[in-house]
């Protein structure tokens, strides 16, 4: 948890271990085509500390504290604060993007925290709305639905998907032995190293980066 | 006739610079709805003579199966060109409400106007839900967009904005070319506006 004493000098206020979990989230989610798993009990642990560490700086102010040291803690929060919102900004951004993906998909909705989803599916329903209102009630009946190119198409042909070929950079922590191919193609594999760097496609690292064995960069 | 308005909207719309609106095209976009319904039109009456002269309708591949076929290719096309002139400038729109602000009215009035009334409903809408998703989580997102390097950034004020702004606790006259040493997260937000700029020398 967060440690505080003013005596042993300038420590890290926000528990170090929290904010290399935090970057480590920030920057797959950054790099990563599809949203990934919401991080509950980290983003609630870092707005616990984030709290703590402000009224810790009020506290120092008012007792006339060295303002340069207030200022480093100060500083040090800021860079917390940017990797919490910046984590949820980019999650609300990929939201947005594919929004109709996230609202029909069983899989994508598993990986929403309560307020994401209810975010997705109001995006999607304002966007929806906006569509009907200045296109879809114009064109012919059998060509009004918003999923559809028209009432024969078999899937929901108009919504975009996450791009999951994309190439990505990634190391490994550990060794790990991936299937380059779908199944019953040529089973080539690739074998990762500790540390190796990859530029590889998002598909195949998808699974082992929800497990923790792979970081993107 | 066969999507050639469609493709003139989508050309409209990738001719402005790229995240910058243009006004709303509503004399094209019209146009391209009447095709639409052109298209609708033709194809109806090719059905129609099908089973006039008693052919099965689903399965029959004559003449005016492809004819109707090729009007409802057409029709699909142009319905995807005016899908993808709204969704795109909603996605725009979308970003100056996470860039700029929240409030329609904070919006300079340039922009206002390229704005249709069904975008400023849409704007209105999505910050609602973006305001709402902020006040769960409890934390401000659309401030800090870039990674912090000062915590506070010396600005000059570009425009006249309203005396009496708060910031901190300290109440302050914002008068044009007057500079400030402010917190970075206060002043984000009329950088965005181009009201404020940053001084970096």
């Amino acid at each position: 948890m967060a440690s505080s004493n003013s005596e042993t000098g300038f420590e890290t206020l926000v528990s170090k271990s929290d904010v290399e979990l935090l970057k480590r989230a920030w920057r797959n989610e950054k790099a990563a085509p599809d949203i990934l798993q919401y991080e509950s009990a980290l983003v609630d642990r870092a707005k616990e500390q984030i709290e703590l560490v402000e009224e810790t700086i009020d506290d120092y102010t008012e007792n006339g504290i060295d303002p340069l040291v207030v200022s480093l803690y100060q500083m040090d929060l800021d860079r917390t604060q940017f990797l919490l919102r910046s984590y949820l900004r980019v999650r609300l951004l990929k939201i947005e993007k594919f929004m109709f993906h996230s609202h029909k998909s069983e899989e994508a909705q598993h990986r929403l925290s309560d307020q994401e989803k209810l975010f997705a599916k109001r995006c999607a329903g304002d966007l929806e709305k906006h569509f009907k209102e200045s296109v879809l009630l114009k064109l012919p009946d059998n060509y009004q639905s918003v999923l559809k190119q028209s009432l024969i198409s078999e899937d929901h042909d108009m919504v975009p998907q996450p791009h999951l070929d994309t190439f990505v950079v990634c190391r490994s922590n550990n060794f790990v032995s991936l299937n380059l191919y779908e199944e019953g193609e040529s089973a080539e594999t690739v074998e990762m190293e500790r540390g190796d760097l990859y530029f590889i496609r998002y598909k195949i690292v998808k699974g082992e980066i929800e497990s923790g064995k792979i970081d993107l960069i | 006739m066969y999507g050639r308005k469609g493709y003139q909207l989508v050309k409209d719309f990738s001719s402005g610079e790229k995240g910058q609106l243009k006004p709303f095209n509503s004399k094209l976009f019209d146009e391209t709805i009447e095709e639409c319904d052109q298209n609708h039109h033709l194809i109806q009456s090719l059905m129609r003579k099908m089973q006039q002269e008693g052919l099965d309708v689903e399965n029959n591949r004559n003449a005016d199966h492809y004819g109707a076929l090729t009007h409802h290719l057409s029709l699909i096309r142009n319905k995807r060109c005016l899908m993808a002139y709204v969704y795109n400038r909603a996605e725009i729109v979308r970003d100056l409400a996470w860039r700029v602000g929240l409030e329609l009215l904070d919006l300079p009035s340039e922009i206002q106007e390229k704005l249709t009334t069904l975008e400023k409903e849409y704007f209105k809408n999505h910050s609602v839900a973006i305001k709402s998703y902020m006040g769960k989580v409890g934390i401000e997102l659309n401030v800090d967009m870039v990674p912090p390097k000062d915590p506070y950034i010396k600005v000059r004020v570009l425009d006249d904005i309203d005396e009496g702004i708060v910031l901190g606790d300290k109440v302050t006259n914002f008068s044009r070319h007057s500079m400030h040493f402010v917190k970075r997260t206060d002043a984000e937000r009329y950088i965005a506006r181009g009201q404020m700029e940053e001084l970096t020398g």
